[in-house]
Formats: C-alpha cells, structure tokens, sequence
C-alpha cells in the first residue's frame, strides 16, 4: 500500500516536461512529504527559526538574479559542449537521478549533463551563469545525506565520466585523480606496488573522490590514517562562473590559509572539483585482525576506551551489535557468533616486530572488558571475510527492512556507552528497530533505523528517531556527522551545533567561492524549505 | 496491489516486494558493465529496478526508453554479486522481459533479429541444418569472401561463428568406464553448444572420467531453457525446464554439470522457475540441488599427474560461473596446479565480454563495445591462452581477437585440462 502524501514528491505529476513553457516550477521538496512534516515539527524550536531569518536576511542580496528559463536552446549548447551522449533531458530518465542513498526525499533534476573534462566543466558552468541558474553536481549518488538531492538547482552535473587516473608519483606517494575515479580504483591501481589509498568508505567499490572530497568521507582505517582531507594535497575547482582555479598542489607544506581544508567537506557548495592530488600510503607489513566477542554493546565500548587507553592505536576498530551481526551472518555467512550481543573487529597493524605481542595485549584488554572470544584471522581469507562482512554490513541491512535511515553522529570515545543506551530507548519508543554498525574507535556512530517508505508514519518516525538521536549526540560533546556530512537532512540540525553567528560565519566564507550561492544551493546551512516554518522570504531563482 | 501514488493502476511487472530488497545504495554501479560504458545510471542495475519500479507503479509508460533500458541489461549478474542487499536481479530482470515481450511492440529490425534467434538456436537440429551449407563454404575456403559480401548485421553473425571445421559434431565413445561405485556425473550437452561447442562437452566428459567419475549421458539433450528465460518468453523455458527436469532425473546421476555456465546456472534455478508447478515442483528442486562445477568436482577427487605445458594462461570469468554460481577460485586452482603454467590475473576478468547468451547477435553495439574492452585487458596481460569455462564467451572473445589479428588462443577448461592429461 502506498500512501499518497509521500509518494506524491515522486508521482506522476512531476513527469511534466518544463521545457519550453517558459519557465520551470519550484523544485522545493513538496511538503506534504512526512519527512518535511517531521522537519516542522522538529525545527519549530525558535533558535532553528531565527537562524533561518538571520541567514537568509545576509543573503537578501543573492535575490535579484534574473534565471532564464531552462530552454531547448541552453540543451543545443549544451550538448555542444559535451555531445549528446553527455546529456539526459528526457523526464522519464531523469527520474533515477532523483535521490541519493538518501532515499526519502527526492526531485528530479530538470536536465542531466555529464563532462568529460576540466574544460568542459568550465564551459557548462558558464552557460549556465549567463542564466543564472544553479546546478547540482552528483559523483556516484551514495551519498547518505542527500547532498546530491537537486533542490532548486535544475541542473545536475555528474562526474561519472571523469573516470580517469591521470598520474601516479609512487616515489613521492601522490597520485592525480579526475574527481570521478571511485574510491577503490584507486586503491586498485597501486595495490600492486604496495601502496593504497587510506579513506576507506564502506560505499569505496562504488563512491567517487569527488564526492569523498565533498563530504570528507573517512571509513574504518581513517582512525589510525585520517579521513578524507588528510589525503587531499591539491585540487582543481571550477567555480560556478566557470572559473577554473588550482589549489594546493602536490608539496606537503604550505603557506597561506588552506584552501583545501575550505573545499573539502564544502558539500559540492564551493563549486566543481574536477581533479585532485591524492596522498597514498604504504601497504603496512602485515596485519593482525582480531574479532572480539561480548554479551553486549556497552562491554564491546568499554574494551574500545581500554585499548587506546592504554596507547594502542589499532588500524581500525569496528563494532556492530547484534541486530547487524545477525543481518550479516544471514547475507554472507561470514562466521560470526550468530548469538553474540555485540563484536568488535579490532585490525593492527604496521612492522610485523612486535604485532604478535600487540595482539596479544588487545586480547588481554578484550577479555578483562568482558569478552567471551577472541579470535584472531589465520589467513588472508578469513581476513577478507571479515572485511567483507563489515563493509557489506550497510547493504546486508536492507534484508531486514525495505529502507533504512542510516544517521552519522560523533560522540567522545568514552561516551558510546551513554549514546548506546539512548539508541536503544528511542528505538523503543519510536517502535522502529535500530542497528549499529560503526567507527568505534573515533566515537563515529552509525545508527541505521529500519523503516517502510510505504508506511508514511514510518517514515516520520524514522526522521524524529533520528533527529533525537543527533540532539543526544550534540548534548554530550559530540557532532552531527562524522562522515555523512549534513546535506539536507541534518540541515535542521545545525543550529543545535552552531549559534547563528556562527552560521553566518559560514555562510560568507562559503560565499568566498560561490558569492550567489549557485553551487549545490539550500544545502548544509539551513534554509527555507528546510525549516518550513519561516515562510520562504525569499526563492533560490526566482521565475 | 493498491495503487502507486498518481493514482494510476498497478501493474504486474515483476514480483512487485522484490524490488523493495533495493535499498538504493548505489554499490553495484561499477560492477555493471553498461554502467561501465554509458556511465549513466539508467544503464545501471540500480536504474534499472527503479525503472521497473515505475512501470509497476504506472508511473512510468512502458515507451522506448523504457525497453531499451531494459533490453540493454546483460542479464550477467554482476549487480547480485556486488549488492549487499541481496537483490534477486536475475528474477526482476527475468520477469521484467516478459513484461516487455508481451506490451511492447519492437521496431521491425529487431522482431526479425529476434524471432530468427527465437525459432533456430535452442534447435540444435535446425542450427545444424542451416549451418551445413556454411560449412561446405568454408570447405572451399570462401567464409571470408562470404562474409565480405553480406551486409554488416549478418557479417558480424558470421564472424562470431567458430570455425565450423574444428567443431566436433559428432558423438564421440563414451569415455572408459570408471568404477561402478564411483559417483555419476551427467553432462548438460546443450542446444547451440552441442553443434558448435561438443569438443567442449566431450572434453569435459573425459577430464571427469580422468578424475575417477562415471560418467553417464542423457538420452536425449534439449535446451535448458535459459535463451528464452533471458529474453522473456517465459513459456517456452517452462516447457523446456520441465523436459529437461525430467530427463535430467531419469538418467541418475550423482552430480550435474554443463560446459556452458549459463546452462548451469538455469537448471540450478529450475527450482525457483517450477516451484508453483503442481507435479514438479519436488523433482525440479532436487535435480537443482545436484548441480555443481566442473572444477569444483575435479578438485575433490583429484586430478592424474599432468604432463607440463610450458606458457602462460589468463582465466576469464563467464558471468553465470562467478555471478551465477559463485564460482571464482576453483578453475584458478586447476589451472595453476598444471606444471609450468603460470596464471596471470585479468583485470576486470569479472566484467562480462557481451555475449551474454544471445544478447551479442541481438544487441551487437553494446556487445561489440564490451569484446573489446575485454580484449584489451587479455591482451594486456600478455598471456599465450585465454581460458574459460563457456562456449558462448569462447565465440565472441576469440572473434574480436581474430579481428585484432592477436595472437592468443582462446580455450575451454576443460579442454585445456584434457590437453595436459593427454599423452
Ligand atoms: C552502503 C553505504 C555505505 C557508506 N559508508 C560510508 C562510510 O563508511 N564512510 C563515509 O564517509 N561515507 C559512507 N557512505 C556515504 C557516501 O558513500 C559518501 O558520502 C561518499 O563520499 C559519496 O560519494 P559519491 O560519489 O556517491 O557522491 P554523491 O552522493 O554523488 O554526492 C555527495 C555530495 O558530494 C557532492 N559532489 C559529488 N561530486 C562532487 C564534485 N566533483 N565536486 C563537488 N561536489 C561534489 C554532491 O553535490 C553531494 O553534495 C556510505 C554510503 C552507502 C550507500
Ligand atoms: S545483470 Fe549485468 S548488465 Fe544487467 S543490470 Fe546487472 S550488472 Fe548490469
Ligand atoms: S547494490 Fe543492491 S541495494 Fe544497492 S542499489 Fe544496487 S541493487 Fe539496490
């Protein structure tokens, strides 16, 4: 059964082809969405709703752009650009370019381009500034946030072509990526000599540097190696007028404010990133992978704080409770303890001298914290396996409920303990189950809520479970994504975070790059549409 | 079913909670190779089953795009194998062409390309008979003259055509008689591959029996099944699958297997295609559950000492052996057990080469694209042969080094097997 209201936002009516009728229609999220309800209701705080006013009274000046219609004549020069292959306009196509990973919002874009390079990311920038029209850019769409979510931006830019690895420097460990090269490409290219590339994702088989670059993406060995903007040197960003400037480059140091720093993380809000140069690491030695067993979460975190207590930074600290473990053991049969309350796979590694004794040591914190088993991998098989298991862990999860809500909090290490419980009384409280799966050693949680998009209370439930999740998070010293980034739906979120100065503050260095705002518009900081309840003073374009 | 959301009546698309197994991640882009060409999502599995999503809804008018999206998909899997989600692909994709097949009228080109392949290949005996006048031409030593003269859709048929001389038409003795007790292994022969690939039948045949299996035949071979399965005439792959269950049960054997992956894989699937038969249903299920790999039963009883061949091999993987039946590692053991082979990984050796059953003689572009994708990185690997473990990737992998005048040989497992037991 599909219920109306929700679906609507995907229904039939927005098949209607806007070219050629002079103009196109807003392409706010429509609010009779749940997720919007929910949005209202959870941003009806007064802080969130001033922010907005303060926010979107800066950008008043950003209001009087004339757009031109998106015309069949823009799609003609266009296509000259990147030829006709680097375009989709036909409504019917565009409509699986209408979310991300993020699955419960959606709109599609009005036109699809995709370029092959630098220059014609510049050159389709500049039509579009002619007419003052906002773009989306999109990497591989697993964005969990709905970063790539066309939001008033009729125009969607993907990097899909820009596949290419342009140069790999081993003696001096960087390599230069076109910005939509995935994330395990490149890893696989150097793998041979010995080398990888650390921010290790989950989605890595599938997502782009581009949108790792955007949204700062870490994975499991980000604790001992760093997350994404650890690993960016230089890039090259076309800025929405078609601008194509370099930043950094391929020296460690640098003088002058890090511009780099800026971009990344920016959520495609500061223009294109078409290439980038990429820090690559040597493969360590070897490797000890241990998986740890206990009878709940609480004693798996507790095992966490011990071991970097007591100065052991492990490659990778994973931990997932037993809802999860049972979903992966169900999809892959990967060998854990079907019954165990919660596991940890604790990875070191580096010179194989003293590995054995480092091992060692985990194990004995391990079992002091209460685990019941510790094991350690034989081989590189069983190794993978488990690998293979956490990282598939996300996706493993889509076999217990048609959708999932997968939030990205960060809370102090030694706070898991608090933050689990919390988990555990909202999902009792919303009745929608709640797995974790997570970055234990950084205190990066990943709680995923279980949810039936058909079910429209469902849904809403999903988003407040969510949201309170977040506001729990804030309260004990933590942050609203780790790694996810905040896209559109944590953008509510923000002014639990950040004053509305400090929102402000962001706004205008955001403006340092885009000053009107046409990159990946409404996103990040929040805005009309995202906290409905100040009537919209204003339109992204206005039509 | 209630209705989607405009309103517009639901339609029987596909097994309509399947789709929602999709939790669109986006994990399985890269893994499909017309997502690896067109670089677009609607030519991706992720794509795809929103599409499918759409029509089921009656969102989505079931025009040319739609079919064409559909009708593009390989049918090779890769999206199973990468999707943490468990999504049936293979069934929504299935159940999707038959959709199509019976709403969607094709342009005139493809009905004829269609209904030739339609009403010939899964015949062995029509195949034979309209391949005997080719025959007597390339006896004369005209094939390539031939070619040259007819127009490019057919030349490019032709030339995926293996050289019909070499073909072991016949059949050949059974191999000796292994030890009554030893553990019965049939032989699926096929329908296309029993005229244009038997050496490979045979040669499979006799690497079991070299291994210490009985070897048992059936009495007579149909078609899997799969060709019609893979482009939705639903109907008469039932058919098929229920003579060939029968069949299949009534020669005994221990163990099932095929030269031919794709044919593998389908009857491992006649117990979910047969589960609502009324009097099959059981027996479809059992002879599913009894097929198994060649190399995964060679390397449980062992092979004789091999002789040593000296060179270098790459392994291609056929998309139904490592996506269907998940079989990656056994046919590398093998290979690499062979005195003095060295194996050479292939990049992207899990990435189809479009042949894809049929799909290359009705969807020639995109397969054409993938050979040669496919070709570079064999040849890249500097390798003397190319193994794999099915007829149809033999054809068109060794058409497109024909074309590129490479000088790597292209050989079954199993033949390569016998080649280093022999003598
Ligand atoms: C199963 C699963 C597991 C995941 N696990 C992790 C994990 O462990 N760690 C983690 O960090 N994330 C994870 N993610 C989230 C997601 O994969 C990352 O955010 C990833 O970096 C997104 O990359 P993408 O190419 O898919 O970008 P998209 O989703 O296409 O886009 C993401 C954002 O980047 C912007 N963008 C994309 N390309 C560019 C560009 N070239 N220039 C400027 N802006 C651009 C878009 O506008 C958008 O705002 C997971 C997602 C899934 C589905
Ligand atoms: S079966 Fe192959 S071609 Fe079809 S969607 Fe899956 S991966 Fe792509
Ligand atoms: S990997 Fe599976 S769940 Fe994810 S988008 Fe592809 S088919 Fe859907």
């Amino acid at each position: 059964m599909r219920a109306d209201g929700f679906s609507s936002a995907y229904g039939c009516d927005n098949f209607v082809f806007p070219f050629g009728r002079g103009g196109f229609r807003d392409r706010g999220i429509r609010s009779e969405n749940p997720s919007i309800i929910a949005r209202a209701t959870a941003g009806a705080n007064a802080v969130s709703a001033i922010c907005c006013a303060i926010v979107h009274g800066v950008s008043a000046d950003v209001i009087g752009i004339a757009a031109t219609p998106l015309d069949s004549r823009l799609v003609d020069e266009l296509a000259a650009i990147v030829g006709r292959d680097g375009i989709v306009s036909r409504p019917s196509e565009l409509k699986v370019y209408e979310c991300d990973g993020w699955t419960v919002e959606k709109n599609s874009p009005d036109l699809l381009v995709m370029p092959r390079t630098t220059e014609q990311v510049s050159a389709v920038l500049k039509a579009l500034w002619r007419r003052g029209l906002p773009f989306v850019p999109r990497g591989a769409g697993t964005g969990l946030s709905g970063g790539a979510l066309p939001v008033n931006a009729p125009v969607m830019i993907c990097t899909s072509k820009m596949n290419h690895i342009l140069a790999i420097d081993l003696a001096n460990r960087r390599v230069e990526v076109e910005s939509g090269v995935v994330n395990l490409h490149v890893t696989n290219a150097i793998k041979r000599d010995g080398f990888f590339y650390a921010p290790d994702p989950s989605s890595q088989q599938a997502c782009t540097i581009g949108g790792n670059i955007a949204e700062n993406s870490g994975g499991p060995h980000t604790l001992k190696y760093g997350v994404t903007t650890n690993h960016v040197m230089g890039l090259t960003l076309v800025l929405a007028d078609g601008e194509v400037v370099e930043l950094g480059g391929w020296a460690e140091e640098r003088c002058g404010y890090d511009l780099v720093g800026a971009v990344v993380g920016a959520e495609g809000t500061a223009g294109i990133v078409t290439r980038a140069v990429l820090k690559i690491v040597r493969e360590p030695e070897d490797h000890r992978t241990l998986l740890a067993t206990f009878a709940d979460v609480e004693a798996a975190t507790r095992a966490v704080s011990a071991i970097i207590a007591a100065g052991i930074v492990p490659g990778a600290i994973e931990m997932m409770d037993q809802l999860i473990i049972r979903a992966v053991e169900d999809a892959f049969h990967a060998g854990l303890p079907a019954d165990a309350g919660a596991v940890l796979i604790i990875e070191l590694d580096g010179l194989v001298a003293g590995l054995d004794e480092c091992a060692a040591r985990v194990t004995e914190i391990a079992r002091s914290a209460g685990a019941s088993e510790v094991r350690l991998a034989r081989d590189e098989a069983e190794r993978a396996g488990l690998w293979k298991a956490r990282k598939r862990a996300f996706g493993a999860v889509g076999r217990l409920a048609p959708n999932y809500a997968t939030q990205d909090g960060v809370v102090p290490r030694t706070r898991l303990p608090d933050i689990l419980r919390v988990i555990g009384a909202v999902s009792k409280k919303y009745h929608l189950a709640i797995g974790n799966v997570f970055h234990a050693g950084d205190g990066n949680i990943h709680p995923i809520i279980l949810y039936d998009e058909r079910k429209p209370e469902e849904v809403r439930a999903a988003v407040e479970a969510g949201r309170e999740i977040l506001a729990a998070c804030v309260e004990m010293g933590g942050s609203l994504t780790g790694e996810h980034g905040i896209g559109v739906e944590k953008q509510g979120e923000m002014p639990l975070l950040f004053s509305p100065e400090d929102l402000i503050a962001m706004t205008e260095l955001r403006r340092v790059f885009d000053p009107m705002e046409r990159s990946n518009p409404n996103k990040v900081i929040p805005r009309p549409g995202s906290c409905v309840e100040v009537a919209a003073p204003r339109r992204q374009v206005p039509i | 079913m209630a209705s989607a959301s405009s309103g517009a009546p639901m339609r029987k698309v596909v097994d309509y909670e399947l789709l929602f197994d999709c939790v669109h991640c986006g994990l399985c882009l890269e893994a499909c190779p017309t997502y690896a060409l067109k670089r677009a999502e609607m030519d991706s599995p992720r794509g795809r089953i929103y599409l499918m999503k759409a029509l089921a809804e009656g969102r989505l008018p079931l025009d040319s795009d739609a079919a064409r999206h559909l009708d593009l998909c390989l049918g090779c899997r890769g999206c199973e194998t990468a999707c943490p989600s468990g999504v049936h692909y293979g069934r929504l994709i299935e159940d999707a062409r038959a959709f199509v097949e019976a709403n969607y009228r094709r342009s005139l080109m493809d009905r004829t390309r269609r209904a030739i392949v339609n009403a010939i290949f899964p015949y062995p005996a029509r195949l034979r008979a309209l391949l005997a006048p080719l025959k007597s031409i390339e006896r004369a030593g005209l094939r390539p003259a031939l070619a040259a003269m007819l127009p490019r859709a057919m030349r490019e048929w032709i030339e995926l055509l293996p050289p019909l001389s070499g073909c072991a038409d016949e059949r050949a003795a059974m191999p000796p008689a292994a030890d009554p007790g030893a553990p019965a292994v049939v032989v699926h022969h096929g329908c296309v591959a029993q005229v244009l690939a038997n050496s490979e039948n045979l040669a499979s045949e006799a690497v079991l029996a070299a291994a210490g299996y009985r070897v048992v035949r059936m009495a007579n071979t149909a078609c899997c099944g799969a060709l019609d399965l893979h482009s939705g005439n639903r109907d008469r792959a039932l058919d098929f699958a229920r003579r060939n269950v029968r069949m299949l049960a009534a020669c005994g054997a221990d163990a099932i297997i095929s030269a031919a992956s794709g044919c593998s894989t389908a009857i491992a699937e006649y117990g979910a295609l047969l589960r609502d038969d009324p009097e099959l249903a059981g027996l479809a299920k059992s002879v599913s559950a009894t097929v198994r790999d060649l190399s995964a039963l060679l390397l449980e009883r062992g092979l004789p000492t091999m002789r040593k061949l000296e060179c270098t091999v790459t392994f291609h993987d056929a998309c139904h052996l490592v996506h269907g039946l998940g079989v990656r590692e056994g046919p590398r053991k093998l290979l690499s057990s062979i005195p003095g082979v060295r194996l050479i990984e292939l990049a992207e050796s899990d990435l189809c080469c479009g042949s894809a059953g049929n799909y290359n003689l009705t969807e020639p572009e995109m397969a054409r694209e993938l050979a040669r994708r496919k070709v570079d990185n064999i040849i890249a690997t500097g390798a003397d042969y190319v193994v794999m473990a099915n007829p149809g990737c033999e054809f068109q992998i060794a058409a497109e080094l024909r074309r590129r005048r490479a000088n790597i040989k292209v050989i079954h497992l199993a033949r390569f097997l016998a080649m280093a037991l022999a003598g």
